[in-house]
């Protein structure tokens, strides 16, 4: 037992961040779910990611707020701006509104650049204090998942979906279109905001370049990757596109060229991504 | 599995009480080797690399032979935390080099301090860095340092009375150095015309260049990697702008009379470490790099290279003890009263303070030497 | 100034348009938002070095090399990623997301065997003196550059209105079950157009890089933010929209920075484009019915 202690005490010294960055990045795969599961294909949430790592690391600094309200901050932040973009922005549908999502965070991008004097710029905040603790991005997670299995169950989550298979016949049965996805969009920003405080109070230090394009591709990816048919699927993807570069490390300098075979090959053959309850009973089905 | 990790234990013991006179010592190094940033951390490496062949070749330190570990922290933040934690907590390195990027180091850098292990950068030159703690070095001159120097010598041999400034807003390490040309310029009271930027990756300057050209300046203050800095050269001589460029750390490369070739004259660059300073330690460390890797060094693969026999110097006074947390303690006891004469030059640090101003970790203390491009080659300025 | 910085607007839009010209072909016939354009477009840039300095061919040469090289990647990608997921009819956002796993093995592997230093076209492989007339100042790149992308664009013009292939290429645009009813060969006609777009991207990437005098394994990847944005402004996959497009966005980003400042320059450009989308949601040239990629 004490060897095991030693073990897991010299396993979460060297894991712990990489842990704790599964957890932040499965919140941030279903914050993107979300929008994805009412058909919406928005690439926001990088941004919204950011205006919560920032509004949550300038309460902590500047305010001396208590990690719980800058929590709070870091989701009302993000809910907030999505609320006043959503309603011009949502009514524009499929790679259009991918567009203009990503145009709206190269706005945030240069919005942060040129706040020099809160923001530090291209400099970034530095010595944030480092607050998360593993139990709170576990809580998180497990309230945020929680939440949107109830979500997914209910009424709401039904109109989603209908909204997502056929927006004009859900338009038509009576469901409040507009309503419904703002929903999507602003509980979507919120988890982001969550995720980027929990990242921001990890990691010590943020900066703009964390939350442009590619971070907003790789969040899209994740889900995807992982399926998103049900609310596995964004954990696993997360998980797993959190984990390979890691894996791969022994690789050296093939490693990101075998990291990218994998992502091809993911999307080749595993058409449900990574997690597809189907294929699985089928697995066990074809052996019985 | 638990077995087999006792017998590795036990060999491990074994084998550091047998070889007690030739153990190895291991330094992390944290370097982008791919992303960004990779081509200056295929630099740090290639100076670590060269440094730890030679240091080796002639009997390591006190015998004991040095081993890098060396991973790739692909110049983001979460990479360059996951490598320090794998560093200190599993490889057990005794040190640190790293990593290449300011952000990263700001991020990284307060893991190792609260681990207490020793943390070398060579490249990090955004303030602040060393203001983690007393276990944070760097032998990275910051530019706070040079760019008064170098700007208060073009001043005074070119005669300018007003500058241009032209930097990239969106990058640390050229924000940075816009911010202490800015102080400068302002301690110096030398008007600005007009102040641009650019970001990453662009492809055309014209536009800010043009701008510039226009407002009638005398010197063009410019803070850019040697990405951008090369194709600004050559698109400001295309535009017929042939004033003299000021530049940073960032375009301090022999690289630039390739990349910039027929437009690379007349720009001002501050540094300790200079291709074309002709001391008997830097001759030998250009040929015997240029041999190794078929390619000349730059400042970045200068700086590591003086790292690594810097921190040799202080391994030297070192008794290691195989207790990595007092050998940790002992090197990190040993380098504040190195002093060194390197490729950079003469070399010591000097102890920075903290937000708060108390005592933190420790800058270098060394002169630059400000040289002009000219046909190709760095001519020192006297 | 003025002047100046029309010629700086015009050259550095067609730069846009030259990128995007591909970017939007594959969008509008494969309905594929292509993310490894970008590694295509730096492929063709290091093919037509290699060619340059190995071979030591001319510039004209090593273009023809470059359009070859990226145009048979175009093809092997099309081939492994793109067409399999064609026939189990995947929807949109996987095959964009099978290309980003194709950029990045193509730019580790560029990176991986010829380092991550810049490097460049030796110089006077083009005439590296600007033009001066009348205070203007003009390479011999920005006009070729220029004047390839109009060719270009008038060439793909012509070639989808007047030859049968073209024609064909329409009717696969706009149905391609209805195209395979009229015994059109869907799939050979989608790898061509595959071809062709990354054929063009590594022209492309020969043009930009003699222009900006850095070829590096990561350089598509700001031009694809660049090139995203200008398939968007100009319509998506319409080809006269890349280069209204290309040189509205490049007239914005120079009038942006002489005229507003150049911090603001990025803000200006896509919040232009956010404004647009808002008020056209297909985009300038875009139809109104919405394509159901």
């Amino acid at each position: 037992m004490d060897a095991f202690l030693l073990w897991f005490d010299e396993f979460w010294a060297v894991y712990s961040n990489l842990i704790l960055t599964l957890g932040i990045n499965a919140l941030l795969a279903l914050s993107i779910w979300l929008t994805l599961a009412c058909g919406l294909l928005a690439l926001a949430n990088a941004a919204f990611m950011g205006i919560g790592a920032y509004a949550g690391a300038l309460a902590t600094m500047n305010y001396d707020s208590p990690f719980a309200l800058s929590l709070v901050v870091a989701m009302a932040a993000p809910s907030l701006v999505a609320l006043a973009i959503g309603v011009p922005v949502l009514r524009l549908g499929g790679v259009y509104l991918a567009m203009a999502t990503l145009g709206f965070g190269e706005v945030v991008r240069v919005v942060i650049l040129n706040t020099e004097s809160i923001t530090g710029g291209a400099l970034g905040l530095n010595g944030i204090p480092q607050q998360t603790q593993w139990w709170h991005v576990a809580l998180a997670l497990a309230i945020v998942v929680f939440m949107l299995a109830r979500l997914h169950r209910s009424k709401t989550g039904r109109a989603f979906e209908a909204i997502k298979v056929d927006e004009t016949a859900a338009g038509l049965m009576g469901i409040d279109l507009r309503a419904h996805k703002l929903l999507a969009f602003v509980l979507g920003a919120a988890i982001a905001g969550l995720a980027g405080a929990l990242n921001a109070h990890l990691t010590f230090f943020i900066g703009p370049q964390e939350y442009g394009f590619d971070r907003g591709v790789e969040i899209l990816t994740m889900a995807i990757l992982g399926g998103i048919g049900s609310l596995i699927g964004p954990v696993i993807g997360a998980f797993f596109l959190t984990l390979l570069p890691e894996l791969l490390r022994g690789l050296a300098d093939f490693r990101l060229i075998v990291n990218g075979l994998i992502l091809v090959s993911v999307v080749l053959f595993l058409p449900n991504g990574l997690w597809d309850p189907a294929r699985i009973r089928n697995w066990f089905g074809a052996r019985r | 599995m638990q077995f087999m990790r006792s017998a590795i234990v036990a060999l491990a013991i074994g084998a550091s009480t047998v070889a007690s006179q030739a153990a190895e010592v291991k330094l992390g190094v944290a370097a982008a080797l791919s992303g960004l940033a990779a081509q200056y951390g295929a630099a740090i490496r290639n100076g670590f690399e060269l440094a730890a062949e030679e240091i080796n070749a002639a009997g390591g330190v006190n015998g004991n032979t040095i081993k890098l570990v060396v991973e790739d922290e692909q110049g983001k933040k979460e990479e360059a935390i996951n490598v320090y934690k794998k560093l200190i907590f599993q490889d057990k390195v005794l040190l640190i080099f790293g990593p290449t990027l300011s952000n990263s180091a700001s991020a990284a850098n307060p893991i190792a301090q609260a681990a207490k292990a020793p943390v070398f950068g060579t490249s990090n030159t955004a303030d602040g860095i060393t203001a983690v703690g007393n276990y944070i070095f760097r032998n990275s001159v910051t530019e706070a340092d040079v760019l008064p120097v170098t700007l208060k010598t073009v001043v005074e041999k070119e005669g300018v009375k007003k500058v241009a400034v032209l930097y990239g807003n969106d990058d640390v390490f050229t924000k940075s150095g816009y911010d202490n040309f800015a102080k400068a310029l302002k301690d110096q009271n030398i008007p600005v015309t007009t102040t641009e930027t650019f970001a990453k990756g662009d492809v055309d300057f014209k536009a800010q260049l043009t701008k510039i050209k226009a407002s009638g300046p005398d010197a063009i203050v410019l803070s850019a990697l040697l990405a951008e800095g090369a194709p600004i050269l050559v698109q400001a001589r295309q535009l017929g702008i042939d004033l003299p460029f000021v530049g940073g750390n960032g375009v301090n490369s022999v690289k630039i009379f390739e990349l910039a070739k027929g437009a690379s004259d007349n720009l001002w660059v501050g540094s300790p470490w200079s291709a074309s300073n002709d001391t008997p330690e830097n001759k030998k460390f250009i040929e015997a790099y240029t041999k190794k890797f078929g390619l000349a060094p730059d400042q970045f693969a200068a700086q590591t290279y003086d790292a690594l026999h810097i921190v040799a110097e202080a391994l030297k006074k070192v008794q290691l003890s195989g207790d990595i947390a007092k050998d940790r303690a002992a090197l990190r006891d040993a380098l504040p009263d190195v002093s060194w004469t390197g490729v950079t030059g003469p070399f010591k640090f000097r102890q920075a303070v903290d937000k708060s101003g108390k005592p933190a970790g420790y800058d270098a203390d060394q002169q630059p030497i400000v040289s002009v491009t000219k046909d190709g080659a760095y001519q020192i300025v006297k | 100034m003025l002047a100046q910085q029309l010629v700086n607007a015009l050259s550095l839009g067609s730069v846009y348009a030259l990128f995007a010209l591909g970017f939007t072909l594959i969008f509008g016939v494969l309905g594929v938002i292509n993310l490894a354009h970008g590694a295509v477009f730096m492929v063709g840039a290091y093919a037509a070095l290699q060619a340059v300095v190995l071979a030591g061919l001319p510039i004209w040469a090593a273009l023809i090399v470059a359009f070859l090289v990226s145009g048979l990647f175009g093809l092997v990608i099309d081939i492994l990623v793109l067409s399999p997921l064609r026939k189990r009819h995947a929807p949109h956002l996987i095959p964009m997301i099978a290309t980003i796993g194709v950029a990045i093995v193509l730019n580790s592997a560029v990176q991986g065997i010829f380092g991550a230093d810049n490097l460049r076209f030796p110089p006077g492989v083009v005439p590296d003196e600007a033009i001066e007339a009348g205070g203007l100042h003009i390479t011999a790149v920005e006009i070729g550059i220029i004047l390839l992308t109009f060719a270009i664009m008038v060439l793909l013009l012509l070639g989808l209105r007047r030859t049968s292939i073209g024609k064909a290429l329409r009717a696969v645009a706009e149905s391609p079950k209805a195209a395979a009813l009229l015994g059109i060969d869907v799939e050979g006609l989608l790898r061509k157009t595959s071809f062709l777009a990354a054929a063009l991207g590594g022209a492309a990437g020969v043009m930009i890089s003699l222009y900006s005098n850095a070829v590096y394994p990561l350089m598509g990847q700001p031009m694809l933010h660049k090139g995203i944005a200008v398939i968007i402004l100009g319509g998506m996959g319409d080809i006269r929209g890349a280069l209204i497009g290309g040189l509205f966005l490049g007239f914005a980003e120079v009038f942006a920075v002489a005229y507003i400042g150049s911090t603001m320059r990025d803000a200006v450009a896509f919040g232009l484009l956010f404004l647009i989308l808002l008020v056209r949601p297909t985009g300038l040239f875009g139809k109104a019915s919405e394509r159901k990629a």
